[in-house]
């Protein structure tokens, strides 16, 4: 497409070549050439040789055409009365060298990035997508939370540390109290003994009564030493937890049963899966991505409640409202015996979950785009009960808006998620309860983290567009320094998630986006601020595998976007992807990473350490 | 004679008029049977019948045996009023009124400030004739309803814009204008599009207009060939405007020669014109265009023709594409989205994928202008798009040069090119459209041989 004199300048040192024919004697403007960010993929293509191209540079001080020429013709010596010398030494193609690290680590707890190398990291085949990032982050390599699977989502204590800008200063704290469960029985009444949890089984059937929509609710219990067990589509995990006394979401105290989690699963009287793009039917050793944020963990005891509905309600909103609403019905019984019964003397690990703040150090924001565009897709916000459904309001109802939320708040679960989309790609319930990034971040000594903030996925792009200025509006208000910009499954929703990091990078503040893109999830839209992004796909090829939470965001993402962030706060620019989607850029990434902290960052598993379903090897692999 | 069919609505723009007779009433040729209730203009009976009918878009009348050639005069008044009285629209494809083009209401401020009025005798449509034919039986009338136009709307100049290609007609033209001062002519090459509005007052007057801007502010109206004769035969001959000139062409029986009606009534039927042409072609044909391959729209048999029908096209059949992807590329100068969506339903395609030129500015009532008419801004991005779509074919609507743009790149993609006029072109003999080897540009003198270029020497 023809550009404009803006982009002729941006791109002079770029190669110039016509975008449509263009006579002998034309005088040669801007709107004669082809816009250089296309040239990849027509040189990829073989529509391209830009051998002996002049630069636009070179052949827009009057320069005329002598001969001529077709569109996509270089502009060579040969066809132009006049060009301009090249302008000083060659252009360093240095850019696409591979990464330097020397990194030289900062001896001194000196916040500041220092400069070092380059991180590339690609996402997908779009364009104004990818990104290189300077890893010389130095300091903050001592304190630097590891573990995955680190239970403690304490801020780490800071104390040993004390930093110029001054001592990290505790916001708010809450506790988890955790109690073990090693044995699921379903019965007549609903009660813990022991470590046994006992449910009373005709409250699943109370629950589905009381929702016109559903049919039956089924519960059964699967055990950590036969999960080769048939299940239709997983539409959330649920903790299964609740707070103390009338404590509110985040402070207090919040008791959780561990060993055990609430699996919802749901079809229609046809069989249809509710679901969307894709669902994960099948057996559940080799549908399940054991140990992600959102998913089952090895090892612990599924309650498998199991709902059929109204037929054709599987893709419409009541459908999925009315299972959560029939499932938590029975949770909420669990609920009240764990308020009951259990003592002080069960405990078995206590957590003190501390809100920081970190007076002096940059300040970002979080984020997190959850789908609303109706349809299934919808989440319950701010329940009483930690992922509950009593007392929240549906995202949709609220309009998709901007929600604030604080760091505890979404780690004690304020999020219920009811959103069905790519089963691989779908943040669960249980996926905020454990948000990596949040955790990462809230660990890390060089951020202040201010807050977090949810926003809605409305379905037409008007409403994305509404929302999207609000987010932005609500982000300037808040004078921070950068800002992560998440979002879950892929497609629709990159409209508006591009669209957020427009909005919030046009005011100046650096944004890091977080999405599955890949192969199969490229983004289909994208604009000059898109040009940090950390993929969270895990998939061996690059897809929507509708293995269950595969691709979502983990630890070792989360690693990435804040060093990509720190970087972009530093005023380093991020490093143009690859232009075809490969795992290579990451893994260079993460080695950058390592060598800059002195860290290892264990990288997840993915689909390729489970037994191959007959669906993926027919579909997939 | 079959019935006559007047619709209330006879130009594109515009709100149906409302009728003043009734069932039962005897009309005459010229009796006003429905006036405006917006934009719009008078209609006028195009035969002597009786009023059969009369439903919520059209009037329908039965025709007499005998039709005399005389028909009921307008009311003598300035030439302005005239214009208005007559029903005159004009005649290149909207139908926009045009006493409102040429005048603005006020006594004392004419529309243009000593500017032009420019006459699009460019016939863009490929395969019509009627204009042309008009203009080279006729050229004095021409003159004096140019002169009758400048003098309404304040123009100093008047300037006739003609494809260059119509030698015969341009040096009539030639013969006459030696001895007149106030109009020139302004060659035009043959590509399309020439005729658009905005396209006439480039060529003619060097301007690129905005595309939410009228010529008005290039101090200038555009005015087609056909409308300034209608308008003289108002002033002169106090005649509405009753019936039309067309070009019937395509899938005929006895060839596809383009077969010119002059003075056909508005309200005679498309089948009645295909009959007087020949007939259909009975080897079979695809689609019957109403108005030209670039703008017009498919019709059907019964259809009447209206006061700014100027073709009626009869296509090759459609090939069967058994349900390919197929890109649709939107501009400004050929069909909108859904035409486009219809073309590719009856090649039996399946819509893979949307692309807009572009150039091709949306304006508030949601149709399309071109920026840049006939200058294109690139087309690869698209067929890029259109490829990773998957799409197998491609079919657009472009102008000479998008087009050629298209085939830079498209087929070297893999991408079949299809143009929305190709079965039209076919079907009259015309090349299609696809690469572009003549210049854009022409010299102004009649006997200078224009370079046609051959682009394939420099790759």
């Amino acid at each position: 497409m023809s550009i404009t004199a803006e982009t002729a300048k941006q791109h002079a040192n770029d190669p110039a070549v016509l975008c449509c024919r263009a006579e002998a004697g034309t005088e040669l403007t801007p709107a004669n050439f082809e816009d250089p960010a296309i040239f990849p993929d027509l040189v990829d293509s073989g529509l391209l040789n830009l051998d002996g191209a002049l630069t636009l540079g070179q052949v827009l001080n009057g320069s005329k055409l002598t001969k001529t020429v077709d569109s996509l013709t270089p502009v060579t010596a040969d066809i132009v009365d006049k060009y301009d010398a090249a302008e000083g030494a060659e252009e360093a193609p240095a850019a696409e060298a591979a990464p330097v690290v020397e990194a030289a680590p900062v001896a001194a707890p000196a916040p500041a990035p220092a400069a070092g190398g380059y991180i590339t990291l690609h996402i997908g085949e779009g364009k104004d997508i990818n990104i290189t990032i300077p890893t010389g982050v130095g300091g903050g390599v001592a304190a630097a939370p590891a573990a995955v699977a680190a239970p403690a989502v304490a801020a780490a204590a800071p104390a040993a540390k004390a930093e110029e800008e001054g001592e990290a200063v505790v916001v708010r704290e809450m506790t988890r109290k955790h109690y073990k469960i090693d044995k699921v029985v379903l019965g007549d009444e609903t009660k813990i003994e022991g470590t046994t949890l006992y449910i009373r089984q005709a409250a699943a059937q109370e629950g589905a009564d009381a929702q016109k929509l559903v049919h039956s609710l089924v519960l059964d219990v699967i055990t950590p030493d036969n999960y080769h067990v048939y299940s239709e589509t997983v539409m959330d995990i649920q903790p299964i937890a609740t707070k103390e006394e009338d404590a509110e979401l985040g402070e207090g105290v919040t008791r959780v049963l561990d060993g055990v989690v609430m699996v919802v699963t749901g079809i229609t009287e046809e069989g249809v899966q509710v679901g969307e793009f894709g669902s994960s039917e099948g057996y559940i050793d080799e549908n399940m991505m054991w140990g992600r944020p959102g998913a089952v963990d090895k090892g612990e005891i599924i309650i498998r409640a199991h709902a059929v509905i109204d037929n054709k309600k599987n893709m419409e909103r009541p459908g999925p409202i009315a299972i959560h609403t029939a499932v938590d019905h029975v949770t909420q019984e669990i609920r009240q015996a764990m308020k009951k019964q259990l003592t002080d003397e069960q405990v078995v690990e206590t957590q003190v979950l501390r809100q920081v703040r970190r007076p002096g150090k940059k300040k970002i924001v979080i984020v997190k785009e959850i789908m609303g565009q109706g349809a299934m897709h919808d989440n319950f916000l701010f329940p009483t009960e930690p992922v509950g459904v009593l007392g929240a309001k549906p995202n949709v109802d609220l309009g998709n808006v901007p929600v604030a939320a604080n760091p505890l708040e979404v780690m004690d679960g304020c999020i219920h998620a009811l959103t069905c989309i790519g089963p691989a790609s779908k943040e669960m319930s249980r996926h905020y309860w454990r948000e990596p990034l949040v955790y990462e971040a809230l660990h890390d000594d060089d951020v202040d983290v201010v807050g977090v903030i949810f926003v809605g996925s409305p379905q037409a792009n008007t409403d994305k567009f509404y929302v999207s200025r609000r987010l932005g509006q609500m982000v300037e208000s808040m004078n921070v320094d950068g800002a992560f910009v998440t979002t879950e499954g892929f497609g629709n929703n990159h409209v508006d998630f591009t669209s957020h990091i427009e909005q919030i990078g046009k005011r100046g503040v650096p944004v890091v986006g977080f999405s599955f893109c890949a192969v199969q999830g490229a983004l289909v839209t994208g604009n000059k601020y898109c040009d940090a992004m950390v993929d969270n796909n895990k998939s061996m090829s690059g897809i929507e595998n509708e293995v269950l939470a595969c691709n979502t965001l983990c630890h070792e993402d989360a690693i990435r976007g804040l060093a990509m962030l720190k970087a972009k706060m530093a005023g380093e620019s991020i490093k143009a992807p690859e232009r075809k989607y490969t795992h290579a850029v990451k893994e260079s990434n993460v080695e950058l990473i390592e060598k800059a902290y002195g860290r290892k960052i264990e990288l997840v598993e993915n689909e390729q350490s489970l037994p191959l379903s007959e669906k993926r090897k027919a579909k997939y692999d | 004679m079959e019935n006559i069919q007047m619709l209330l609505k006879q130009g594109a723009v515009g709100r149906p008029c409302a009728p003043v007779v009734a069932v039962g009433d005897k009309v005459k040729k010229g009796t006003l049977i429905a006036t405006p209730t917006g934009l719009g203009v008078n209609v006028h009976s195009s035969v002597y019948g009786e009023v059969v009918e009369i439903t919520e878009d059209r009037i329908i009348i039965k025709p007499d045996e005998e039709q005399p050639d005389e028909y009921v005069k307008i009311a003598k008044g300035s030439n302005l009023e005239m214009i208005k009285e007559a029903g005159v629209i004009g005649q290149g494809g909207a139908g926009f009124p045009t006493f409102i083009k040429i005048y603005n209401g006020k006594e004392d401020k004419p529309v243009l400030d000593h500017g032009y009025i420019l006459v699009n005798a460019s016939e863009c449509e490929p395969g019509l004739a009627h204009n042309i034919q008009q203009i080279d039986e006729d050229p004095a009338t021409l003159l004096r309803g140019i002169h009758y136009l400048m003098e309404i709307a304040g123009a100093d100049k008047g300037i006739i814009a003609i494809k260059k290609k119509h030698r015969a007609t341009i040096e009539k033209l030639d013969a006459l204008l030696k001895d007149d001062p106030d109009i020139e002519r302004h060659l035009l090459p043959d590509i399309y599009p020439m005729g658009e509005e905005r396209a006439v007052v480039r060529e003619c007057l060097g301007i690129e207009l905005e595309p939410d801007k009228l010529p008005s502010a290039a101090n200038a109206v555009v005015i087609n060939s056909e409308t300034v004769y209608s308008c003289v035969a108002a002033i002169e001959d106090q005649k509405p405007l009753i019936d039309k000139n067309i070009t019937v062409r395509g899938m005929i029986e006895g060839g596809n020669e383009a077969h010119v009606f002059e003075h056909v009534p508005v309200g005679t039927s498309v089948q009645a014109l295909i009959e007087r042409a020949g007939g259909l072609d009975k080897r079979g044909y695809g689609e019957i265009i109403m108005g030209g391959a670039f703008t017009g729209k498919a019709c059907n048999l019964e259809d009447p023709i209206t006061k700014c029908t100027g073709a009626i096209l009869v296509t090759r059949q459609f090939r069967d594409l058994k349900g390919a992807k197929v890109g649709i590329l939107v501009c400004a100068c050929g069909g909108n989205l859904e035409r486009m969506e219809d073309l590719v339903a009856k090649y039996n395609g399946t819509v893979g994928h949307v692309c807009y030129c572009k150039q091709a500015a949306e304006m508030p009532n949601g149709t399309r202008k071109c920026e840049r008419p006939g200058n294109c801004p690139g087309q690869v991005k698209n067929n890029l798009e259109f490829k990773k779509a998957g799409c197998e074919y491609i079919i657009i609507g472009n102008c000479s040069d998008c087009s050629n743009t298209v085939m830079a790149s498209g087929p070297k993609m893999g991408l079949k090119v299809m143009h929305m006029t190709d079965l039209a072109m076919m079907a009259v003999g015309h090349p299609l459209y696809r690469t572009l080897k003549v210049s854009k540009k022409v010299d102004q003198d009649l006997n200078v041989v224009d370079n046609v270029e051959d682009n394939e020497t420099v790759q």
